[in-house]
This record gives C-alpha cells, structure tokens and sequence, in this order.
C-alpha cells in the first residue's frame, strides 16, 4: 500500500494570539491536519530566522509563523518586526533553494479557532503539493 | 594617488594627529595588495593605493576603538565606517578619513598582474566616499542613480532544484575557515552564534548541513548591514559566491523598505524601525 | 626504467577502485582541484598545479566522528569509526607526501591516534612529480622537492606520454602488482627549479627573535581567521565535542586554528593568547621552533598554499626572512 507523502510542518506560535487560537480550534473540536507540530514563543518577534533555517536543516518540509495582527501584539510592536524580518527571510530562502511556499508567515488572533484549522489545512497543502524537501 | 595619500599620512603622523594610518602596499608576489599599519614616518612611502587594494580597512578600526587611527578609506571601505558609526562602533572623533575615489578593484588572485575588475564594481553608484575628512582622486562628473542588481536576476531565472543543488555544491566546499567574517567590518560581535554552545546553533562540525546554516544565517545577520565591499568573497579560500548572497539581501533591504546600508551614519537600519502600515510580500 | 602508459594507468586505477578507495585530484566547485574519491581515472585531474588543499583531510579529516555511543536497556556501548576499504591516494605531490610524514611524527607517537594509524597503514601513496613549479613554492627549503620520493610508496614522473615508476618502498611494490608496466628507455627532464627561503638556522633565529615587537606588527594585519591552518598540510590542531543525534552520541573531531582568538580561551573565561601578537608567533613558533625541538623538522614542507591563500599576505617565506634577519641584530 502506497501511502500519500505527509509533510513535516513545524510551526512557531505566539502565545498571546495564534496560540490561543489554536487551543480554541482543539476545545472546538475543529479539525485540521496533524503534519504541524507547534512551538510555543512569547511573541512571533522571538522566531530568530535561526530558528527556521535549523528546522529546515532537522527535516521540516515547512514552517508556519503565526502571531498578532499588527497593531494588536501583545507587547505592542513585536509583529512589525516579524513582518520585516520573516519577508526579508522568506526572499532570501527562496533564492537559496527553499521554496517561497515552504514559509509562511500568518496573523491569527486568539478568537479565530476557524481560521487557524483553515490555515493550517490551506499550508499542510501547499506544502504537500511540492513534495519532500530534496536532502 | 598614492602620493597624495602618503603626504598626507606624512603630515598626520608628524603632527601627532593620529597614532598610525591604516593603508596599503604592495604584497609579496609584487602584484597584489596588502594591508600596512604606519606607525613611523619612515615607512609612509610604502602606501600605495590602486585597483588591488580590495580589503576592507575598516575592519581593523575595532581593534582601534580608543587610538586616533587614520585609514584610507574607499567608498565601500567608509559605508563600513559609517554602518559602525550608526551601530556606535566607532569613535568619530579618533578617526581621520582618508577617502579615495575609486574606478573600482580587481579579483584578488595571488600572483595575477592580469586579474579582471570584480563583478560589483561594475554596477557601482558610489565612486566617491560617503564620508572623509581628506579626498584623494577627482570627484566623477555623475554617478549611476538606479540600483543595478543583473547578477541576482540571473541568478533569479534559475529553478529552486537548481538553486538547492548550486548552494548545495557551495555548502561542500565550505571549510568554516571564517575568513569571510573576520574580514567583514559588520562581524564584530565577541561571540558569533556560530561559536554558541547553548544551543549550539552551527557546532565545531564542518558539513554541508553546517555550512549552510553558517552561510545563510551569516549573510542574513548582515542584512541590512552589508556595505557591499566584497572582502568576503576575496577572502574566501574556496571560491564561494558570497557575493551572491549578500547583494540579494542588499536588493531586497532597497526593494523593500528604501534602505542602503552605510550611506549615512544616522538613519535607523530597518530591522530597528518598522511602518505600521506597510504591505510586505512575507507569505502572510 | 619502469613505465606506465596513459592507458595502462587508467586501467590500474579502475582495477583499484573495485576493492578500495581511491582518492585523487579532481575539479570541483568554482573551478578548484580538490582530492575526492573517485570511481574512475575520467575525473582525475593532474594538469594545474596542487589542488586547493591537501589531502591531509583524509588522514585527518576536517570533520570526523571519531566513535559513538549508543544506549541500549541501560547499557552503553562505544562504537567505534570504521575503516571500510584499503585506499590509495593518487596525484599527491612531495611536498604533500612529506606533511603526511611530518603528521605521523605527533599522530603516531606512542600512544598513537588508532583512526590516524589505521588509515596511514592501509593506505598507499602514489605521487606525481612536479615539472611545473608555482610562484609560491619553495619546497627544497623544507626537505622536500619537486621530483622528491622520500615519504611517497610510489613515484610517477610525467614522461613521453605516459609516466616513469619509481617503487619506492614495498607497499607501493604490492600495489604496482595490479598495473601492467613495461620497460622503457627514458631521459627524464631536471626538476624544475624552486626559489629558496633562508630556512638553515630558522630555529635557532626564532629562538633568538621570541619576544620581539615584530609579532605585533605583523599581526596587526592578520584577520585570524583559519585559513593558513586549514589549507597548510602539516597544521593538526582541533577541537573535539559531543553531539546528541537522534538515536546516538557522536564524539566530533574538526579542524581548527591556533590564529582563532578563542582557541585557546578556557572556561571561565581566561585566555593564555589573548593578543594578536601572541597568536602570531604561536603560529610561527609552532612550526619553526616547537616542532623541530620535539621532532626534529621544521613543520612545513613549502607547499605555499598559506602564501597564495591569506587574505592579507602573510607569507612565511617573508616570516623566515625577517626572523633571521632579527636574530642577527
């Protein structure tokens, strides 16, 4: 029996917002794809781009970022730095070879348990649809 | 250009106003530059300045920090100056720059008297230094406006499988001799995370899986911050396209948030600021 | 004398390749010559000059587990690295061939490093003399030469399209036995000349020279970085640590550089070389004062790869110079 190729998607969590959102998804019952295995971080700024590229160096096939919506981050200006950082990351990744679909960078609040299993399903996805990362 | 730039050394350390000049003279192959710290008067007609002189001097000014130092600055060599100034690197007030304007440098090969003009210098918009307190050489009458980055849209029209396997070969030859940081005026941290231990992010190992870890996550840490002077890809045993990855980072840091490294000494690097409302191609 | 054609020697290395390893010059990345196993003589590649770096890396690889441990219902077991296959490295040059001899001298003194000692004794070395010589060798000052048998087990001498043998010592006799040689009248060419260095009396002119200001100076220029270490054929230092993988421990040796500012920094923070100068002549003392005083030989084999390679021209041929030149003052 052939099985479909699973993804390995790691995904860094703020604990304020996207992290909240993803317990609402679990106490909601809402399903999503279980390829992603989350880390918890205080802000979505603590994702150090060292963070990502040894999670793609131990064998993820993807890494979501999730925090705040600007403007909402819990230690007021976090996010607008992941945004700067993780765009910056996310072009110079993809000219080394690691495909601008493998990262991706999300603002899922904490009431938006929907949202964050639809996020979730929508990358497993995506990253799934490119295969494995080439070793 | 020499010569002014000698007298000038001349004049600085007789008058005391500075404890050495950091230039360059001729190198033992008789073709190729090196580095020369002048102390004494009698060793500034050493100094040379030509299209060999590829170092970046102002690497050297951190091991200076508290001495009045002069150095002969090209214009990538004061951007350097200036992105440590703005970081609060440096003292101003010990320095003295001697800036040259610069038609642009050769490829360092040991022993070529033929070595061709490397690759950035000929998309080059700053031929006069950002910063100086003395000038050597003829202001251009205009200098190209327009960031010019061909080598990264070349490298762009390749497809992620052929841009893995490339860096992938690079990652091979990589031997973590380190000489691109030690010769790079931004890699002044004490301890870099490549030496951490807890965690140890890179290790003592030496395979492509560090080295790439090592490579990119160096180039990132100077994005923002890379001046573009090409010492790293000089310096670099193996041949590795340094290059390639710090000017795509230049590129975006220009693309996205209107930022060129070294230009002036006080305006806040990106990863300092940000704009609340900005829109940024980031995956989100 | 003993000859080998062009094609009896591509033949020799494929029969070599079925039962070990076979490592020779081959271009790699960027255009440099590196020594890389091969599976056929197709990609070897003997025409420039010395490969970017030695074969040093694989005595005394860059990086190498050197055992593991494995934990299993509470007992551990160290499992050590394994040599899989004799070898032979071809295309080394003298000058190389005499750094793996200047290696043994610490790796094999008693107790000898066992990985070291195991791949010096099943490997076999077939040199290729040199007939061009580089702007920066001067391996005649270092006990070595362009046509130098001396540390090699076999030596192949480039001649009228194919190559002269000379079987040096009987390992490399066993490892002609695969090879179908003829007999060939030859007139081989001189070596080519090398430039000389001052090297006669460097240990005493060191000795004389420590504490002089000189270290300084030249170190004011050098970025210590690690590369005259890494690419020299005879520099050993390293570094050794362990690493969780996922199911073992592995004991890690890689290269490193007495010229890094935190070699020798210790816990807690001290650091016995903590200037430039100090380092510097740490560098030179090693290899023209320490080393001859222990072994009996200048640790270098003037190869010139540190003189091409340093990004700021610190050249140990001018290192010599001035050294002696200050033990006269």
């Amino acid at each position: 029996m052939v099985t479909a190729y699973q993804p390995r998607i790691i995904g860094f969590l703020c604990n304020w917002c996207s992290y909240a959102g993803a317990d609402l998804a679990g106490t909601s019952r809402i399903s999503y794809p279980g390829n992603i295995r989350i880390i918890r971080v205080p802000c979505s700024a603590r994702v150090d781009p060292l963070f990502i590229v040894k999670a793609f160096q131990y064998g993820a096939d993807g890494v979501l970022v999730a925090g705040c919506h600007p403007g909402d981050c819990h230690y007021s200006e976090g996010n607008y730095h992941t945004r700067r950082r993780l765009a910056l990351l996310h072009s110079f990744l993809d000219f080394t070879g690691i495909e601008k679909e493998r990262l991706r960078l999300e603002w899922v609040s904490a009431s938006e348990g929907k949202r964050w299993s639809q996020v979730v399903t929508d990358f497993t996805a995506q990253v799934a649809a490119l295969g494995p990362r080439a070793k | 250009m020499s010569q002014p730039i000698r007298d000038k050394a001349r004049e600085l350390l007789q008058t005391k106003k500075v404890e050495c000049v950091i230039g360059w003279e001729r190198a033992t192959d008789g073709v190729t530059a090196r580095p020369l710290f002048v102390y004494d008067i009698k060793d500034v007609d050493r100094l040379i300045f030509d299209q060999t002189c590829v170092h970046n001097l102002s690497r050297y000014l951190r091991d200076r920090k508290d001495k009045t130092t002069a150095i002969v600055a090209k214009p990538c060599d004061a951007r350097g100056i200036n992105m440590l100034l703005n970081e609060q690197q440096l003292d101003r007030q010990k320095l003295f720059i001697i800036g040259v304007v610069c038609q642009g440098v050769n490829e360092r090969c040991w022993g070529q008297a033929d070595a061709r003009q490397q690759e950035r210098c000929q998309w080059c918009r700053q031929h006069v230094p950002p910063v100086y307190d003395f000038l050597v050489g003829e202001k251009p009458a205009s200098e190209p406006s327009a960031p010019s980055y061909p080598d990264i849209a070349e490298f762009e029209k390749k497809s992620p499988e052929e841009r893995r396997a490339f860096w992938e070969e690079q990652y091979q030859a990589c031997i973590r001799c380190n000489a691109c940081r030690h010769s790079c005026p931004g890699c002044y941290c004490q301890e870099c995370f490549a030496e951490n231990l807890d965690p140890t992010w890179v290790g003592i190992r030496i395979a492509p899986a560090e080295s790439q870890i090592w490579n990119l996550v160096r180039a990132f840490h100077l994005s923002g911050r890379c001046v573009d002077c090409g010492a790293c890809e000089q310096a670099c045993p193996v041949n590795i396209p340094l290059m390639l990855l710090n000017r795509k980072l230049q590129k975006d840091g220009i693309d996205f948030f209107g930022f060129e490294p070294g230009l002036s000494a006080e305006t806040a690097p990106p990863f300092a600021t940000f704009k609340k409302d900005e829109k940024l191609e980031g995956g989100e | 004398m003993l000859f080998l054609t062009g094609k009896s020697l591509t033949a020799w290395i494929s029969q070599l390749t079925m039962d070990r390893t076979v490592i020779a010059p081959v271009k790699g990345a960027n255009d440099l010559v590196f020594f890389q196993p091969v599976t056929g003589s197709e990609a070897i590649f003997i025409k420039s000059q010395n490969a970017a770096l030695s074969p040093k890396d694989w005595f005394f690889p860059r990086s190498e587990a050197i055992m593991s441990f494995v934990t299993k219902n509470g007992k551990t077991q160290i499992i050590p690295a394994v040599m899989e296959k004799d070898a032979v490295i071809f295309g080394i040059r003298p000058c190389d061939a005499r750094a793996i001899s200047l290696l043994d001298k610490p790796f094999l003194a008693e107790p000898a490093d066992a990985l070291y000692q195991e791949r010096r004794n099943r490997t076999t070395l077939v040199g290729i003399a040199c007939v061009t010589v580089c702007q920066e060798c001067f391996c005649t000052s270092m006990g070595s030469g362009p046509a130098d048998p001396k540390s090699l087990d076999i030596l192949l001498t480039p001649a009228d399209g194919g190559f002269a043998v000379q079987v040096v010592t009987d390992k490399g006799k066993r490892l002609l036995e695969k090879a179908i040689t003829q007999d060939k009248e030859l007139v081989l060419p001189n070596p080519p000349e090398v430039k000389t260095v001052p090297s006669s009396g460097v240990t005493e002119a060191m000795r004389k020279a420590f504490n002089n200001i000189y270290w300084d100076r030249v170190a004011d220029r050098c970025i210590h970085c690690n590369i005259c270490s890494f690419v020299c054929p005879c520099c050993y230092c390293f570094d050794v640590r362990d690493y969780k993988e996922k199911d073992k421990i592995q004991r890690v040796r890689s290269w490193e550089s007495c010229e890094s500012a935190l070699f020798t920094r210790a816990a807690g923070g001290h650091n016995p070389r903590p200037s430039k100068g100090a380092r510097m002549r740490q560098r030179f003392a090693h290899k023209l004062l320490y080393f001859p005083d222990i072994f009996g030989d200048l640790k270098c084999t003037g190869c010139g790869r540190c003189v091409k390679n340093c990004p700021v021209n610190i050249d140990i041929r001018e290192i010599i110079s001035d050294v002696q030149k200050l033990a006269r003052e």
